[in-house]
């Protein structure tokens, strides 16, 4: 037993990746299904667009990149049914210059199957380098700061952005943030100053951070992470992946991960009680000698 | 559904292929790895200096430039300064846009952290334990754990914590158990950021996963990509190239 204990101590850490391989796999090959419920943060977040009347315009700014895809992007896809389907415009923008090839596609596809076109019900500014100084811009003038949108076009000249010149003009500030610059920076340079409607999707690493500023009011809802993401799609598809209407053929990705990273998580809390166990036990037999 | 074209199927497979290279590394550092690594830092590059090229400098400078606004010089200028810090003779030059970048920014970081972080933040550490007590009572399960209890466990947590930090009493007598409180909190925090790093590395871990099992395709382009045999000939040609070059280098 002993011998096990001190081998399990200075065990090969490939051991441990080849664990977590299977923890990942093993629930993805045989549908394993845990279920969970919906936080009060997403639940905020979600009643704040449910409120949103048809017609307002939402300025979505997509900060993330292919490293936080799996994390964000079943957010990110969800909220922009979720707008299209309650016919709110949307105004994007991003601070990250990873993520044009990432949020444009999603985005045209998503707008073509609720009928929206471009221009009229949604626009996508660009990328804007910058960081905290580009957000700054972003809250004073946005069309100074985007004199041009991705396609070319005149951004005063877009019917989605008539009497939209400041960052306040908007019904709300979406922030799906992978890091810096995001949530936290546009709370901390515009949020504030001029009183906006924010809310956030953040990567986990991000999450403990900005719970205070939930906590504080100044975003009206967080959506942390992959179960954040997964909740959300909880609210906006209750009936699971739809099968008709124009979100037919969503795979509900983060929905799908849930279940997986229960298991992952399993198996890290098994090795943590096991490695104290372990290291408890023989310290107390090398102290009697 | 239309049918792929060639080229997008050859694409699926290649990010297969670079996200196994890339997992690789969890046996040892080894050149398929190394290969996958330098790709994507290539790629990056590559993709940062045509965003910043078409989103920054063509609207912002040369467009305006070309349109005679001679405004624009004052950017380019700066810009071409910043260069003169290869210059050994006249690197003292690029001290000017620098200086103008670490002023701008100063100014901007002091207000937003000032406003939005700390006044907001001191403000929301005094709880109003009263309205806590009307609206949650003294543990409210559906609002996180809100109510007194957590609130005097902020106040006092954050007591500790600053005093655990505050050197110009000895941390003896009541001030050492204090100090430890701090500490007990402070450990509390690092391990619900670390909780939520874990949470954060698995995700990604599973969206690769979700990847090379299709699970990110619709069932119709999944059909045509055939992900889970790609994963498994890459995978086996993979572990062939790691034997291959591990007999290579014992016999070197």
């Amino acid at each position: 037993m002993l011998d096990l204990l001190i081998k399990f101590q200075d065990m090969d850490r490939r051991w441990v990746f080849l664990g977590m391989g299977f923890a990942i796999l093993l629930p993805m090959l045989a549908n394993i299904t845990f279920g969970f419920e919906v936080d009060e943060r997403v639940q905020a977040l979600y009643d704040e667009v449910e409120a949103l009347p048809a017609g307002s315009t939402v300025l979505l700014s997509a900060d993330f990149d292919p490293a936080s895809r799996p994390e964000l992007d079943p957010f990110f896809r969800a909220h922009l049914h979720h707008l299209f389907r309650k016919d709110v415009k949307v105004v994007m923008v991003t601070l990250w210059e990873f993520a044009p090839p990432l949020i444009l596609p999603t985005t045209e596809e998503i707008a073509g199957k609720h009928g929206k076109e471009y221009g009229t019900d949604w626009a996508f500014l660009g990328y804007k380098p910058g960081k905290e100084l580009a957000i700054k811009a972003i809250g004073e003038n946005i069309p100074k700061t985007f004199p041009k949108d991705s396609r070319g076009n005149v951004t005063t000249a877009l019917p989605v952005m008539q009497g939209m010149k400041q960052a306040k003009d908007f019904a709300m500030l979406m922030s799906v943030s992978a890091g810096f610059p995001g949530t936290r920076e546009y709370v901390l340079q515009i949020q504030g100053q001029y009183n906006l409607k924010m809310g956030s999707s953040c990567t986990a690493v991000s999450a403990p951070d900005y719970i205070p500023f939930y906590k504080a009011g100044q975003l009206f809802g967080l959506a942390g992470g992959m179960p954040g993401s997964a909740q959300y799609e909880k609210l906006v598809f209750p009936d699971g992946p739809p099968t008709s209407g124009p979100a037919k053929g969503e795979r509900l990705l983060a929905t799908q991960a849930i279940n997986v990273l229960n298991l992952g998580h399993l198996f890290i809390i098994a090795l943590i009680v096991l490695g104290n166990i372990a290291f408890f036990i023989t310290r107390r037999i090398e102290d009697q000698g | 559904m239309t049918a792929l074209t060639t080229i997008e199927l050859v694409g699926c497979w290649i990010s297969l292929a670079l996200t196994i290279c890339i997992l690789s590394f969890l046996y040892e550092d080894n050149p398929v790895y190394k290969l996958a690594e330098h790709l994507f830092l290539g790629v990056s590059i590559a993709i940062s200096v045509v965003e910043i090229y078409y989103g920054v400098m063509k609207p912002n400078l040369i467009e305006p430039l070309l349109g005679g606004e001679l405004l624009s010089l004052v950017p380019l200028v700066l810009v071409v300064m910043l260069f003169f810090k290869l210059h050994r003779k006249l690197s003292y030059l690029a001290r000017v846009p620098i200086a103008f970048i670490v002023a701008a920014y100063a100014g901007v970081k002091l207000t937003g952290e000032a406003n939005a972080n700390l006044m907001t933040q001191v403000a929301q550490s005094m709880p109003n334990l009263s309205q806590l007590w009307a609206d949650h009572g003294i543990w409210d399960w559906s609002a996180d754990g809100a109510g007194v209890f957590s609130g005097i466990a902020l106040v006092l947590g954050l007591s500790a914590c600053l005093l655990h930090f505050y050197f110009s009493a000895p941390h003896k007598k009541a001030m050492k158990y204090v100090s430890r409180f701090g500490i007990l909190t402070l450990m509390l925090s690092f391990g619900a950021s670390f909780g939520y790093t874990v949470m954060g590395r698995i995700s990604l871990a599973i969206g690769r996963a979700q990847e090379m099992m299709g699970l990110d395709k619709a069932p119709a382009v999944a059909e045509q990509v055939h992900p889970k045999t790609a994963t498994v000939l890459l995978t086996i040609a993979v572990i062939g190239f790691l034997v291959v070059w591990k007999k290579r280098q014992k016999t070197a």
